[in-house]
């Protein structure tokens, strides 16, 4: 916990630090990234002690505001995702440092240094707070600290627009859901700790209960990108920088789970539907987020909406324990939850390796259209293998750390599906088949991105490629590495998941439980015999046919003499024809002028996947609100009188609501001291709920 | 600690000598099927067709060759018939061929053995890429396209043996422990049966999904991908799809085949003579149909879901009853 504690206080220095040397530009942003580096490796060391020694307990420190209180602590579920944090902050720290040396001199590098270190402390504060209005103060400080740092490029049109998009999808879901939420535990709870809140929540009537799980689901979802609030991640993951988008989509979303995680360890035991609603979310999420990223045209904008794939592959897994829950079935929930923990850790893994390799070719094409761009893997050949992995391992093909926490919810899912119920067994079977499927397309996703940028030859001549730079290259190379481990040994890994488990109290962690993760000592001399068989392969190939000459050619164009790089295979082409089979869901746009009659002019084709969410339902909703309110405009010119009498209406409508339903009601009345503490809360939180958004 | 789990006991010369033969019938195995396929569709075509041993002999002369590399190609071309031939050869260890069992089976070794087989189709087709010709990468499209969708198919057949037999190790939920599945639900039995055939004609590029002899780059799948690939590396892809067919091959024999409980030589045979004539029927619908339009294909793919499908809620309602 000291350590957690000196990680803020140096990212603090790191702050102070870049204002103060603000006007030597490199000296601020060099001490302002090494502060985060140091903050993320001390956030590694205190998240590894928590969860290997156990012993630690959750150390707090209480510093009373006049609202909540500053009141920190690690327990094993924070613990975790401070792991996360931590190993994609250090890989993120060194990486910028190659990505923004060179940049000349801006007021925006000052800004990145600060609002960098502050993301980074608001990250670790979220999973620290043992304080709901903490909580919530970090939460606030993240969304708006990323928002700075999307529009570090400010004179870009479409990084106003992303950066604005991102901090209103998310302050809609914090209105909607998260702060009525925390509203509702801290009011009935007498508190605003969690332990209060979690007593609070934990005696809940059950409907009550189950509109928590949805406010929930809608707060934090939003934040993780479950559709249909995942439309912020494919607009501010382009626009942002790219060490930011790693950090976006390898701990901010990730966010979003901790806090669907911690809310549901508070819940009492939903019922069943709860269950499959998240698994039907989780189902949706997947399959639609990676049938978009196959129909896109630049680099980072496919991995967002990968990103929004793996989330629900995530909410799938934690879907399928909550019916392990519900079943009574101790080994489901243990997979179930293994598999979505592992595959938070494995995605801010090889997402933030996917979104630095693409950084890197955006810093050195300057482009991220990869249908120009092509035969990248001969000019930054160290790039390309490290992209290739990533690619790999979010395939989930083995020997690579995405397999693992695949196999552990495919696991979940046979053994629901082999269980006795009927209904959740026919749930889990239609859970096999959208993880089968989204496998199926991701991999023909992350096969057109890698091979249409970095194979083949390059597609326009006037872009020039430069090699990637050493700390980018060193910085990619954390992540990589650690795939690298978890895939070929997951049993060095698993032991990390019993604290999580534990603090989430869905089942008590039993070491009879533990021959459930007995496969993955197979998995790993599956793994091994895999890289021996390709060394083996290899050596015979090179053996074989010396005696004759090994040439080289051009390709074999099939006949035709004179192909060109631009008559290659395109992106678009690639991933046409499975669009084309789901177009009745997807509904691209496909524009084609083609060349006609005898003397035929030129012609052009172009397709496109516009968001159906955005097109058929967030624009035209706020276009309506848009137009409402311009029709409430008149309003402005009433007499003052009709006003008052309208909140006057208003306050005798929400007390009749509270004096009939008593939704705010405390779960105990008894205690005289705790009413002031009620209105308290109530004065400050209303109009945090309503002014944000 | 798990480095002793990891090590493979062979503790009597007599096991040894009888793992070795296995090992060496099932990698000698995939040619011959070839063969039995290529026989009978000279067979059909009223020819006497190439000699028996003819896919042995190209596999070895294409091994003496030499090697023409593309300009354009990078190691990934390279690495690409090594990494998938080793995917399948990894998947070999966990699919009984010849016999009840796997060598290496695990709890959940399906799932691997799946997603071994995306390894393979990644780095076929990233290979194929490497060439940038636009005929290859078309083929790559139609490849990984197909293969999405008849991977959530495969896996509900899966889930079919899983939930009759209550496993989840490959060669558990396959031969005599189907049997009694096959008592209860054989409908099932049988779609799951139709559907991994249909699986099977996909995967390994089989008319009438894909025409493996078709002389027009346009309307080809995995031979358009392997175009550049010469010498060695193309004995490897040879090799690798016929390997592929005989992988497939076995999960389709064991799945239909489950009152057999003879185990040794005379089992040995038996399986051998099954997947013989499995390629023996294959033969007969390459000569017997004309492959599908392309855009067809996905609507049988769909069509052997389906049936997975079907055969879910069967065995489901089985277990309910």
């Amino acid at each position: 916990m000291s350590l957690a504690l000196l990680a803020l206080a140096v990212l603090g220095v790191g702050v102070l630090w870049s204002i103060v040397a603000g006007a030597r530009q490199r000296v601020a942003l060099g001490g302002a990234l090494a502060a985060a580096a140091v903050g993320g490796i001390l956030a590694t060391v205190a998240a590894g002690t928590v969860l290997c020694g156990a012993s630690i307990g959750p150390a707090e420190i209480v510093w009373p505001l006049p609202l909540g209180a500053v009141s920190l602590g690690l327990d094993g579920l924070s613990a975790f995702f401070l792991l996360v944090i931590g190993l994609t902050t250090i890989a993120a720290s060194i990486y910028s440092w190659g990505y923004f040396r060179d940049e000349p001199p801006t007021r925006s590098l000052i800004g990145y240094g600060v609002f960098y270190c502050l993301l980074v402390a608001a990250l670790i504060t979220v999973v620290a707070a043992r304080d709901g209005v903490l909580f919530l103060m970090a939460w606030e400080l993240m969304g708006v600290s990323s928002f700075f740092l999307v529009t570090f490029r400010d004179r870009d049109p479409e990084a106003r627009r992303g950066a604005w998009m991102y901090l209103i999808s998310t302050h809609i879901g914090g209105a909607v859901g998260i702060f009525p939420l925390f509203g509702i535990l801290v009011i009935r709870g007498g508190g605003t700790s969690f332990a209060a809140m979690s007593a609070a929540a934990a005696g809940l009537p059950m409907p009550w209960a189950v509109g928590c799980f949805v406010m929930a689901l809608i707060g934090f979802g939003t934040k993780a990108g479950f559709m249909p609030m995942h439309n912020w991640l494919p607009a501010a993951h382009p626009v942002a920088p790219s060490p930011v988008s790693a950090l976006m989509s390898g701990v901010l979303l990730k966010m979003g789970i901790y806090g669907l995680l911690r809310s549901l360890g508070w819940l009492p035991p939903l019922p069943i539907g709860c269950a499959l609603a998240l698994m039907g979310v989780g189902i949706i999420t997947g399959s639609m987020g990676i049938l978009y990223a196959v129909g896109q045209k630049q680099l980072k904008r496919m991995l967002a909406y990968s990103s929004v794939e793996n989330m629900g592959i995530v909410a799938l897994g934690i879907g399928v324990a909550l019916l392990g829950r519900s079943l009574d079935r101790p080994l489901i929930v243990q997979l179930g939850l293994a598999g979505a923990l592992l595959h938070v850790l494995n995605h801010s893994l090889f997402k933030g390796l996917l979104f630095l390799s693409a950084g890197s070719v955006l810093h050195s094409t300057g482009t991220q259209e990869f249908d120009r761009l092509g035969g990248l893997a001969k000019k930054t050949p160290r790039n390309a293998a490290l992209f290739l992995l990533g690619a790999m391992g979010i395939c989930a093909l083995p020997p690579l750390n995405g397999f693992v926490s695949e196999w552990l919810i495919y696991s979940a899912l046979f053994h629901t599906a082999m269980g006795p119920f009927s209904l959740s067994a026919g749930s889990a079977v239609v859970g096999l088949l959208a993880l089968a499927f989204i496998g199926g397309v991701a991999l023909t996703g992350f096969s057109k991105v890698f091979a249409i940028t970095f194979l083949g030859a390059p597609r326009d001549a006037t872009i020039h490629a430069h090699r990637t730079s050493t700390p980018m290259l060193l910085g990619m190379l954390v992540p990589a590495v650690l795939c690298v481990i978890i895939g070929t040994c997951p049993w060095l890994v698993i032991p990390l998941l019993n604290a999580p488990m534990a603090a989430l109290g869905f089942v008590s962690v039993d070491s009879s439980l533990a021959d459930a993760f007995a496969p993955l000592v197979l998995i790993s001399r599956g793994a091994l015999i895999l890289a021996g068989v390709v060394a083996a392969l290899a050596l015979l190939r090179k053996c074989a046919g010396t005696d004759q000459p090994i040439t080289a050619g051009p390709t074999w164009g099939c006949g035709y003499s004179a192909p060109t790089a631009r008559m290659q295979y395109t992106g678009s082409s690639f991933g046409w024809s499975i669009l084309r089979s789901f177009r009745r869901i997807l509904l691209p746009r496909r524009q084609a002028h083609l060349p006609a009659g005898c003397f035929p002019a030129t012609g052009d084709l172009s397709t496109s996947v516009p968001d159906v969410m955005l097109t058929k339902g967030y624009a035209p909703a706020f276009g309506w609100s848009g137009r409402f309110a311009e029709a409430c405009r008149p309003m402005e010119r009433w007499r003052i009188h009709v006003l008052l009498m309208g909140i006057v209406v208003t306050l005798v409508v929400m007390f009749a609501v509270e004096t009939v339903f008593r939704p705010f009601w405390p779960a105990e009345r008894s205690s005289a001291g705790a009413a002031p503490v009620h209105s308290a809360v109530v004065d400050g939180g209303a109009p945090r709920a309503g002014g944000l958004p | 600690m798990n480095l002793l789990a990891m090590t493979i006991h062979l503790p009597v010369p007599g096991v040894a000598a009888v793992v070795t033969a296995q090992v060496l019938g099932v990698l000698l195995l995939p040619p011959l099927l070839m063969s039995v396929i290529a026989k009978t569709k000279a067979w059909f075509g009223g020819r006497d067709g190439p000699p028996w041993l003819q896919p042995y002999f190209d596999l070895l002369k294409l091994f003496r060759k030499g090697a023409v590399y593309s300009h354009t190609t990078t190691w990934v071309f390279r690495a690409g018939p090594i990494v998938s031939l080793a995917a399948l050869l990894t998947a070999t260890t966990m699919i009984p061929v010849l016999g009840p069992n796997s060598w290496l089976g695990f709890k959940g070794d399906l799932i691997l053995v799946a997603y071994l087989f995306a390894l393979g189709r990644m780095f076929t087709v990233l290979a194929a890429m490497d060439t940038g010709s636009a005929f290859e990468g078309m083929g790559s499209a139609r490849e990984v396209t197909f293969a999405t969708m008849s991977e959530p198919a495969l896996f509900l057949c899966l889930a079919v043996l899983a939930i009759s037999t209550g496993n989840l190790q490959l060669d558990d939920m396959l031969g005599t422990n189907l049997a009694g599945a096959w008592h209860s639900v054989g409908p099932a039995m049988l779609l799951v049966v139709g559907a991994l055939f249909i699986i099977l004609l996909t995967e390994c590029s089989r008319i009438p999904v894909d025409d493996p002899l078709t002389h027009l780059e346009l309307t080809m799948i995995h031979e358009v991908m392997v175009l550049d690939h010469s010498g060695p590396d193309f004995a490897y892809i040879t090799y690798g799809a016929a390997l592929k067919f005989t992988l497939l091959g076995s999960l389709l024999v064991h799945a239909a085949m489950p009152q057999v409980a003879w185990v040794g030589l005379p089992g040995a045979l038996l399986w051998l003579a099954a997947l013989m004539a499995l390629a023996l029927l294959v033969g007969i619908i390459e000569s017997t149909m004309a492959r599908l339009r392309l855009n067809r294909v996905s609507l049988l793919l769909a069509g052997a879901t389906v049936l997975s499908g079907l055969a879910v809620l069967l065995v489901l309602f089985n277990k309910l009853a």
